[in-house]
């Protein structure tokens, strides 16, 4: 098959159009610009609200992106500090039972038993 | 850059950006979002734009390259082919501009922007290589090799050409 000359190339590449921008293509808007801020706007307060304002709003719809290494890292070592802080703490025990001399009573009958030296293995 | 200004340059290149990124990725979403992204960057970092390095227009169409190729490199849309052992088979038959979009997206994406630039955007070799950020005779042989290329792929269309309009003795 013959290869098309420049002429007609270009001829054929011409056939080939572009639609061109849609026209609901919006047109990106700028920032309020300096000069149109508020004379008594102090320099200061507008950076400040500004900040504010963004850190409220990433804030409510904000994400980090962490590599998963470092985030399975993180977990880890959230895990161990929970672990270790539940093993040191010290086991609760019961509190002791208060003890009142009212029980004791005198011994009613005595029975002292010697045990000799013979016996002293029983 | 002013408010004025920067819709002057909007309304005067939208189309421009917009097409060449139409014709670089066949996408119309992707060519929107670009020709957004090229004229956001204009607006946020106007000072990146040197006048005294060339017109307005390549440097808008060389943002709207490297954001192309980011998207087709990200969407793997093509592999980087050899630009050298590249040699274009001839179409199957077809509507002539739809031959045209097929034969112009399977060239390798080096060889398409230099055409592109050139033949629809109206670009000269110098617009071009600033565009691509390359040597003039780089472009010159970029653009060399995708016409031959188109030239063997739309061999089909001179035949059917030959037919239509062939001379009745």
């Amino acid at each position: 098959m013959e290869p098309l000359n420049d002429k007609e190339l270009s001829q054929i590449l011409e056939q080939w159009k572009a639609p061109g921008a849609p026209p609901n293509l919006e047109m990106p808007r700028q920032r309020e610009p300096k000069a149109a801020r508020s004379a008594h706007e102090g320099w200061w307060r507008v950076p400040l609200t500004r900040t504010t304002h963004s850190l409220c709003a990433w804030f409510m719809t904000g994400s980090i992106r962490i590599p998963a290494p470092v985030g399975v890292a993180i977990l880890i070592a959230l895990l161990l500090w929970v672990y270790s802080r539940e093993a040191a703490r010290p086991v609760a025990t019961p509190a002791a039972k208060p003890v009142s001399l009212t029980d004791f009573q005198p011994v009613k009958q005595l029975q002292p038993r010697v045990i000799g030296r013979a016996n002293e293995g029983n | 850059m002013t408010g004025a200004e920067f819709k002057a340059a909007f309304d005067g290149h939208k189309d421009a950006v917009y097409n060449f990124a139409w014709r670089m990725t066949g996408s119309a979403d992707v060519a929107a979002d670009v020709t957004q992204d090229v004229f956001l960057l204009l607006l946020r970092a106007s000072a990146r734009y040197d006048p005294s390095r060339g017109a307005l227009r390549p440097f808008l169409l060389g943002v709207a390259r490297n954001l192309a190729l980011k998207r087709l490199h990200q969407e793997s849309r093509w592999d980087v082919l050899d630009e050298e052992q590249f040699a274009a088979e001839p179409l199957e038959p077809a509507e002539t501009s739809e031959m045209v979009a097929r034969a112009v997206s399977e060239l390798p994406p080096l060889q398409r922007e230099a055409l592109i630039l050139a033949q629809y955007e109206e670009l000269s070799l110098e617009e071009i290589a600033v565009a691509v950020h390359a040597e003039v005779g780089t472009v010159k042989s970029r653009l060399f090799r995708a016409r031959e290329n188109l030239r063997r792929m739309l061999s089909p269309l001179k035949s059917r050409r030959s037919v239509s309009y062939g001379t009745i003795k």
